[in-house]
């Protein structure tokens, strides 16, 4: 119990067109993470599933039940709101009672289900108070008991992190993550942060304007981007990208970019094509001598177990994560390297064409 | 900072546009800046507190003058007997205007009282205010609800219901008696029916229903819109969170809006009794307090006990006004009450 299926699935508002031809299913038991920038209708799908919203083509199923025309109370899915959307009038316990009370369950079995999750979310002190005399954070335990009692198909949690502090958020994030493992409910997870994406989810769903642009696991996501917008949205800070044109000569291949710089590949995909090679910051490294690429050292941050270089080289700003504390100060030229690193190339649609791993050696010369 | 400043024009170039902003607000600069010096010393003089008071020392005037004043002359008047005009040709009677209103063998039956028409008007603006307010707040209640809908054309069905209120209270009381008198619409529109000219106005039961239907038409726009704003207020991720429980919609007004919209459904309450109380113009234009006394209100007795009966009797219209100020002070309390506590849970 717990499948959800989307098939072309397209919502528009009036002329607006916010989802087109979305695909997607949803395994029993999966977290799955929508991600995307703000206003790519990631809520909208959501709540397009949840059946706040009527899609406007395409079929949804749930459980292999078309639920096009279901109402959203008989879909038996559950709803985090990301402001909470607690009544304020009641108090925690009668908001945890309201939607069984609706159904017209007994009252022995509300009270038994009400303090089963109380003491999973260790809310039990606060039953008696209202939402205006609690926390951001109790309040979204809250928010997160009021669909647990519900025992529903499908939990969907609309950015239910982001009233929180940064502290409360990672260790709201681990608990949320436990939540799943215990209770083993289909989970669909909205946010716009990739790292709360990568941390929680099964499955990540990149969406661009109302599109779906990759869906995998993160790793998946991370190692093997299917374009050049999901390399720059999963893994921060996000991927450099190096823009140039392919060439080959006497065996040795490379990019060149409009500046004349040169970055060597290992092996080429397209000569003469015009590409962008995405390079992850973590991936570049000091080197000692100067076998490595120039660059001009922009802005040092130095966060202690690391350090991250703003730098400047084939005419385009360069980030760089290298670990440890650098003796490196903004104006310096540095010389980094891109050995063992993968390169991932992008044709000029932003299509991926290939990931290659560079070996050592491969420095660039300077023309 | 305040004084007029004019960027003068960049060397050679001519500017494209003028800044008219500041040339419009020149002279005003101008006029702030003449009462900068005096107002400066006068602060130095007064302390911050001492300004206060200066800058409200107009409107405690206006108000001292025109509410305070009244108020008390009027309290004087009530102690006092005669017909003649001037406090100083009139006796002191103390509280026999007070006694005399009271004069009764049983206040349920007006006419065992001396002031017979004090207490049929208390009787029927009683009854007024009851049926009144009950159904305004109903009405605006259901308007509100209706028109915080999706509903086509909502912005024009808002100033439909709110245009009586712009209407001057005679000119509400003359539309619906151009309407129901004997020659009026609703007999012209009745007629071709087969219904014969009634003199409705005259029926003693219709007109005080057409006192309390006129009066919630004129005034029902204001509530409803009070009460429009407070059903906006509330989060709409509520209703979602209702509709995901699959929550019926009775149960949602009931648990939901209801609850939700309690501090303005009070403060809209005691604002329709206050002014429910005060009935007066609207009506007498419609009825003149007829058929007999049976909408006679206390606003008009006062006004007749006042200033139209012969000899006009001063004392005893100021004493049925002091008392039917008192009642108001009462539910202006309550609504001072009822305001204070919501700023109080705003708080937390
Ligand atoms: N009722 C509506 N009418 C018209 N357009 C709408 C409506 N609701 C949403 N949209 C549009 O749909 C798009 C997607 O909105 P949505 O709320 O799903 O974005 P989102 O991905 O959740 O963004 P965020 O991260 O900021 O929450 C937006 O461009 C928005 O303007
Ligand atoms: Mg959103």
């Amino acid at each position: 119990m717990g499948s959800i299926t989307l098939t072309n699935i397209q919502k528009s508002y009036g002329a607006v067109h916010v989802l087109h031809d979305i695909n997607l299913a949803i395994n029993e038991g999966e977290f799955i993470v929508f991600v995307g920038p703000s206003g790519c209708g990631k809520s909208t799908l959501l709540r397009v599933i949840a059946g706040l919203e009527k899609v406007t083509g395409g079929e949804l199923s749930i459980n292999g039940e078309r639920v096009n025309d279901v109402s959203a109370a008989d879909r038996g899915l559950a709803m985090v709101f990301q402001s909470y959307a607690l009544y304020p009038h009641m108090t925690v316990r009668q908001n945890l009672a309201f939607g069984l009370e609706n159904a017209g369950m007994p009252k022995a079995e509300i009270t038994q289900r009400i303090g089963e999750a109380a003491r999973m979310l260790e809310i039990e002190q606060y039953m008696d108070r209202r939402p205006g005399q609690l926390s951001g954070g109790q309040r979204q335990r809250v928010a997160i008991g009021r669909a647990i009692v519900r025992r529903p198909t499908a939990f969907l949690l609309d950015e239910p992190l982001s009233n929180l502090d940064a502290e409360l958020r990672v260790s709201t994030r681990a608990e949320i993550a436990a939540l799943h493992a215990r209770l083993r409910s289909t989970m669909i997870y909205v946010t716009h942060d990739q790292v709360e994406a990568m941390t929680l989810a099964n499955r990540i769903v990149v969406m661009r304007a109302g599109r779906i642009e990759q869906v995998g696991t993160p790793l998946d996501l991370y190692n093997q981007p299917a374009n050049r917008f999901v390399a720059g949205f999963i893994g921060a800070p996000h991927m450099n990208f190096i823009e140039g044109a392919l060439e080959s000569s006497n065996g040795t291949h490379m990019l060149r970019t409009a500046q004349g710089d040169v970055l060597h590949l290992p092996q080429s995909v397209a000569p003469g094509a015009p590409i962008t090679v995405g390079l992850r910051p973590q991936h570049i490294s000091l080197s000692n001598d100067q076998s490595g690429f120039a660059a001009q050292v922009q802005l040092v941050e130095a966060l202690g177990s690391e350090t991250v270089i703003h730098a400047s080289a084939f005419g385009t700003k360069l980030l760089a994560i290298v670990p440890g504390q650098r003796r490196i100060s903004t104006g310096d030229t540095i010389y980094l390297s891109y050995a063992n690193a993968p390169l991932h190339l992008f044709d000029q649609s932003g299509l991926r064409i290939a990931t290659v791993q560079t070996e050592d050696g491969h420095s660039p010369t300077f023309v | 900072m305040s004084s007029p400043s004019h960027t003068p024009p960049r060397t050679g170039q001519l500017k494209p546009k003028t800044d008219w902003s500041s040339v419009v607000l020149a002279p005003v600069h101008f006029i702030m800046g003449l009462a900068d010096r005096p107002l400066r010393l006068l602060q130095k003089r007064a302390g911050i507190g001492g300004m206060a008071a200066f800058f409200l020392a107009p409107n405690m005037l206006i108000f001292g003058v025109f509410v305070l004043l009244p108020i008390i002359i009027n309290l004087i008047y009530s102690m006092t007997g005669g017909s003649a005009l001037f406090l100083s040709e009139r006796s002191f009677v103390g509280t026999d205007q007070y006694a005399k209103l009271f004069d009764c063998k049983s206040y349920l039956d007006p006419m065992s009282c001396q002031e017979d028409a004090f207490w049929t008007a208390v009787g029927n603006t009683f009854w007024f205010v009851v049926l009144q307010v009950t159904l305004l707040i109903l009405f605006s209640l259901i308007t509100a609800l209706i028109l915080n809908r999706e509903l086509m054309a909502r912005s024009f069905w808002r100033a439909v219901f709110f245009f009586p209120v712009l209407l001057s209270p005679v000119v509400v009381g003359l539309i619906w008696k151009w309407i129901l008198q004997r020659q009026g619409l609703l007999n012209f529109a009745l007629y071709p029916m087969g219904f014969e000219p009634y003199t409705w106005l005259s029926d003693r039961t219709f007109a005080f229903a057409a006192a309390v239907g006129v009066s919630i038409w004129a005034h029902m726009g204001f509530y409803t819109l009070i009460l429009l704003a407070g059903l906006q207020a509330i989060p709409k991720d509520l209703y979602e969170a209702a509709e995901m429980d699959g929550t019926k919609p009775a149960r949602i007004f009931w648990r939901i809006t209801l609850p939700l919209l309690m501090p303005n459904l009070l403060v809209v309450v005691v604002l329709a009794l206050i002014r429910a109380v005060q009935v007066f113009d609207e009506v007498f234009v419609l009825t003149g307090g007829g058929p007999g006394t049976s909408t006679l209100f206390l606003t008009q007795y006062i006004y007749e006990t006042g200033f139209v009966s012969q000899p006009r009797n001063a004392g005893l219209a100021a004493a049925a006004s002091i008392l039917m100020g008192l009642v108001l002070v009462v539910l202006t309390l309550v609504q001072l009450g009822i305001g204070r506590k919501n700023e109080n849970k705003g708080k937390r």
